[in-house]
């Protein structure tokens, strides 16, 4: 097969990536790879990642969710109070 | 030469058609299908990655509970599969000239997809190794996606596009095509047609609540929007179900905020919506069967249920245990736990009362969307006073607006729900019809 030129190449050529794209996708990264330190110990609900990542509630929910979409974490169970539920790294 | 640019210049061969339909909502399409039935040549244009407009998105519909997709799906289908129907998506109109007394001359602006859209097969695996995410606009900012991305799972056409200006130019998703169908060389299209006839059918907008301070919209992150909600519970959520976006906790009192920017001059949109009273009936009972323990409250000023079958499932939500509560939110404050305090005057009793809950849907109105008009360049599409499309002669021939030739549908000419939106796109089709039919 023939090999095909990279169209990515000629593009760079053309355009930069904006600053807040790159800190956007630190931001990521980095609150991606705490959440599933944290998961690592066992299943846990929103605020118990809160409280040991330190991230704000809101932007746990947020990177969790998205995480969840993507198929990093699933759901385990619900909590006690039904209130919570706890989610978990998925087995790969 | 690529691909894409040979496969447009094939499309710009087919540049003469019997009708252009601006908007591939469920207004658009339902015209464009009924027209291609006919046997006329119809081209479709969307400004979106897909067809479907808003109604794809819904979770279920009222007053049936019909599944939305189940619905739209099929039709979305067949529109794309038809023989007569030419699809534009992520096109805008430019100009559109009157061209002699039988042709309108239409620029159209294609913007690129940097996806060869005959090669993409829909497999995502673009997606899993794009390193990107931002916010998602069809989850309505509940969760994210990636630079490269389908815009949700029924998505019409089913392929990939790249959002460019949050593409960090890794060049990933390239390298993972199996049918090699990135292409970053793609450049925005003008494309020139022309057209006998014109139907706008471009719906409305929502309105976006960050204008009413006091309901707290944009600063708490557990007042959302019915759309918000809406995505929470459907089929394709966001989230495993309904959760607060603050915490992830399951709501146990929601409240629902009715006439949000609809009824009120001062957002300057004094008409009612027609839909909210109703979606959010609905959004009620499919709450109460997501979450049986939860404690439904719906704020109103008066319920406007005018529809066949309407009153009926009104009664049904109360019968189900849903609590209207007649009276207007003044305010809404955060507490730290965010939960919130609605104060309100209740009608019934007369007295300014705050109840505390842990969730806020604002049942927000629809919007005219008028910026069609600066398309017509020799003669100007007349819009009413809220700015919708005017209907110069609305009770004898209701698709008809100050252009001759140019018909409207659906939403573009007022608010209004689905069955009476798919009645405007035949009656427009029709008019259409019945206009080609003179004109030859």
């Amino acid at each position: 097969m023939e090999k095909k030129e990279r169209t990515i190449d000629i593009i760079k050529q053309e355009r930069k990536v904006s600053a807040e794209v790159l800190e956007e996708r630190k931001i990521y990264s980095r609150n991606r790879k705490a959440i599933m330190e944290v998961l690592k110990e066992g299943p846990k609900t929103i605020p118990q990642v809160a409280a040991e990542t330190k991230l704000s509630l809101p932007d746990t929910t947020y990177f969790m969710m998205v995480l969840f979409k993507f198929g990093d974490i699933v759901v385990e169970s619900l909590d006690d109070m039904d209130e919570y539920y706890f989610y978990e790294l998925k087995k790969k | 030469m690529t691909d894409n640019q040979n496969a447009a210049a094939t499309c710009l061969d087919e540049t003469r058609f019997d009708v252009m339909v601006i908007g591939a909502g469920i207004a658009g399409a339902e015209s464009a299908l009924k027209l291609g039935d006919m046997g006329y040549k119809v081209l479709l244009v969307e400004k979106e990655p897909s067809i479907g407009g808003k109604m794809i998105l819904l979770s279920k519909v009222f007053p049936t509970l019909d599944c939305a997709a189940c619905i739209t799906t099929p039709k979305v289908s067949e529109t794309a599969r038809h023989p007569n129907i030419t699809i534009h998506t992520l096109t805008e109109v430019e100009t559109i000239h009157r061209n002699g007394d039988r042709h309108f001359s239409v620029q159209l602006k294609k913007k690129p997809r940097y996806v060869v859209e005959k090669d993409c097969t829909g497999c995502q695996e673009c997606e899993a190794v794009c390193p990107v995410i931002t916010k998602d606009q069809f989850q309505f900012n509940l969760t994210a996606r990636k630079a490269v991305y389908i815009p949700f799972n029924i998505a019409n056409p089913r392929i990939a596009l790249i959002d460019i200006d949050n593409c960090m130019l890794c060049g990933a998703c390239e390298k993972a095509c199996p049918s090699g169908c990135i292409d970053f060389t793609q450049k925005e299209q003008q494309l020139q047609i022309t057209a006998k006839s014109i139907i706008v059918a471009t719906g409305f907008k929502l309105f976006d609540p960050i204008s009413i301070e006091r309901y707290g919209y944009g600063r708490y992150k557990n007042v959302i929007t019915s759309m918000q909600m809406e995505r929470e519970l459907a089929p394709t959520r966001p989230f495993n179900n309904v959760l607060r976006p603050s915490d992830g906790k399951i709501p146990d009192k929601i409240a629902y905020v009715f006439c949000t920017g609809s009824r009120d001059h001062t957002v300057g949109n004094p008409i009612c919506s027609q839909v909210c009273c109703m979606y959010s009936t609905k959004q009620a009972q499919l709450l109460m069967g997501a979450l049986p323990m939860a404690d439904i409250s719906l704020y109103y000023i008066n319920i406007r249920a005018f529809g066949k079958g309407y009153n009926e499932f009104y009664l049904q939500a109360k019968d189900m245990g849903a609590n209207y509560v007649k009276g207007k939110i003044g305010k809404i404050t955060e507490k730290e736990n965010g939960n919130l305090i609605l104060r309100f005057e209740d009608i019934a009793t007369g007295k300014v009362t705050e109840r505390e809950h842990d969730l806020v849907v604002l049942s927000v109105g629809l919007l005219a969307n008028p910026a069609i008009v600066k398309a017509f360049k020799d003669e100007k599409l007349e819009l009413d006073a809220i700015n919708y499309v005017q209907q110069p002669n609305m009770l004898q021939s209701p698709a008809q607006t100050s252009i001759e030739g140019v018909f409207v549908a659906g939403t573009a000419t007022g608010p209004m729900d689905i069955p009476d939106t798919i009645m405007s796109a035949g009656a427009a089709a029709t008019e259409t019809s019945s206009y080609l039919t003179r004109l030859s």
